[in-house]
């Protein structure tokens, strides 16, 4: 997407127009049906439409997918200037009664139940897909459900915990309120320079478990594999419902997607030494 | 107190002598610098310097050009070095091409960072560098240039934390998406005076605003309202 972060200038069609060509000489698949991506994108929205009646699927698909996986081909400080307004609306001006004790509200809700938001909105358009399209490329829909969809969840969960699971000693040294929740915007901000399979092996790594390593890493090379091959890519494209656990592609990615989970969940809710407390007391009340 | 006045190339593009006079009828106005932001503007200056009154001002600092075309870099270094050394010498960092020929102007060196037109001296990571080939120069924090890279001013923050103890001044106006330095609107003043609370002590508010000679006091004023400045005006 062409992100436009300032006044808005008809040349902006012709250069979106020629990124979309020189991208098709590259990659000849289409971006996609539904015109969240492949086309101008006005930062307006993506800082003033959090949540509330003027959000929608686009414009929140667009703003967690900023966060969690954009790099820019150019000018990157449009990317991380639009990326610190995003993140001031949730941690900056969203803010907590601040307890008795006199503790600062480490994990923004803002931004955790919007990560959370996006993951239950995404999987609801599964659904929502499989009836409108009657069940057309169900197969690599569910497959990246399965990894690549809930990849970025597990992405903006531990963005969303940056504050308990990667802050410096200085942030909890900081006096006063407004430079502490600046300094937290900013901690989280230096997560969107982080692929968030490289965030998450940070934090697998934290737990000295082999296991959950190669439950995560396996299955996700192996789903990487699958989908950077063309001829396994097409037969998960025309993977028919009713066949597919006849069908080896599919049967075999679903089967490496239940240890993919299977280590993510250990991973949350057992393994590390912050995150089973983290995921229970944030995670679902 | 805080010093404070205007850049006078701000008030009066390539017309120092207009830029110093505008400023003289003003009581509260005890800062100025002197802006030979065109290269061509450099040597007038500089030679007028010796006769120029400046007896009302307690701060003066010299705006370097932002870019060198007419004049080699050499040359330029060689005829700001001409300056009184007490004059902080504001410099955009394009120009610093040579660091040993800069280096030897020792804190008097006040590196300013940019705007976004620009390709270093923007985030906190360029100025660390910058700071580290020159260890001794000062810092100008432009708030319009900060603001213009990151309007949550939390850059601007952490420019302050790490580069605090260099601070020597402070550039305030709003900046335009194109670099043009604007009166202070409402979005300026919100940002401004978040992070006015992170300016320790007196540093010299040095105005770019573009502003006519009739609007000089009400951009005086709401300055000095977003710094909550204690001024005497004498």
């Amino acid at each position: 997407m062409l992100l436009v972060d300032g006044p808005s200038d008809p040349a902006h069609a012709i250069v979106v127009r020629e990124i979309g060509e020189r991208i098709s000489r590259i990659v000849t698949k289409d971006v996609g049906p539904t015109g969240t991506f492949g086309d101008i994108v006005d930062s307006h929205q993506l800082v003033h439409y959090i949540a509330g009646t003027r959000d929608s699927n686009e414009n929140l698909t667009r703003r967690i997918l900023l966060l969690a996986e954009s790099r820019a081909l150019t000018n990157p400080l449009v990317r991380e200037r639009v990326i610190r307004n995003v993140l001031a609306r949730y941690v900056v001006y969203d803010r907590s009664v601040r307890s008795r004790s006199g503790r600062r509200q480490v994990i923004p809700h803002f931004l955790l139940n919007d990560v959370v938001r996006y993951w239950r909105t995404m999987v609801s358009d599964y659904a929502s897909k499989m009836w409108e399209r009657q069940r057309s490329g169900w197969g690599i829909r569910n497959v990246k459900l399965r990894f690549s969809r809930k990849l970025l969840f597990v992405w903006g969960l531990l963005a969303a915990f940056s504050g308990e699971l990667f802050a410096p000693p200085e942030l909890h040294r900081v006096e006063n309120d407004d430079e502490f929740y600046l300094r937290l915007a900013e901690l989280i901000r230096s997560q969107t320079d982080v692929m968030p399979l490289e965030l998450l092996a940070r934090v697998v790594l934290e737990t000295d478990d082999n296991d959950i390593a190669d439950a995560i890493f396996t299955s996700y090379d192996r789903f990487l594999g699958v989908l950077a091959d063309r001829d396994s890519r097409m037969k998960l494209e025309g993977v028919r419902f009713e066949e597919s656990i006849d069908e080896p592609t599919y049967a075999s990615l679903r089967e490496a997607s239940q240890r993919f989970r299977d280590g993510i969940t250990r991973l949350f809710f057992d393994a590390h030494p912050k995150l089973p407390k983290l995921i229970r007391d944030f995670g679902v009340f | 107190m805080t010093p404070i006045g205007f850049s006078t190339g701000a008030l009066a593009k390539g017309d120092f002598d207009r830029g110093l006079a505008l400023q003289r009828d003003v009581d509260a106005i005890d800062a100025v610098e002197l802006s030979a932001l065109r290269d061509h503007e450099l040597l007038p200056l500089i030679d007028a310097v010796p006769g120029l009154d400046l007896a009302r001002f307690t701060y003066i600092s010299f705006h370097a050009p932002g870019k060198l075309q007419a004049l080699d870099e050499e040359t330029a270094f060689e005829l700001l070095r001409r300056l009184p050394d007490q004059w902080p010498i504001v410099a955009h960092p394009d120009i610093l091409r040579t660091p040993s020929l800069w280096r030897q102007l020792g804190e008097r060196l006040c590196i300013e960072n940019m705007d976004h037109r620009k390709s270093s001296g923007r985030t906190v990571d360029e100025l660390r560098q910058l700071f580290e080939s020159f260890p001794e120069a000062t810092f100008c924090l432009d708030l319009g240039h900060a603001r213009q890279i990151d309007p949550t001013m939390i850059s601007a923050m952490l420019m302050l934390r790490e580069f605090g103890q260099r601070l020597r001044q402070l550039h305030v106006s709003d900046v335009g998406p194109r670099g043009e330095h604007l009166p202070l609107g409402a979005t300026a003043r919100h940002a401004f005076s978040q992070l006015a609370a992170y300016v320790q002590d007196d540093y010299p508010l040095i105005i770019e605003s573009v502003v006519p000679a009739e609007q000089i006091e009400r951009e005086l004023d709401t300055v000095r309202s977003v710094f909550d400045v204690v001024h005497a005006c004498t």
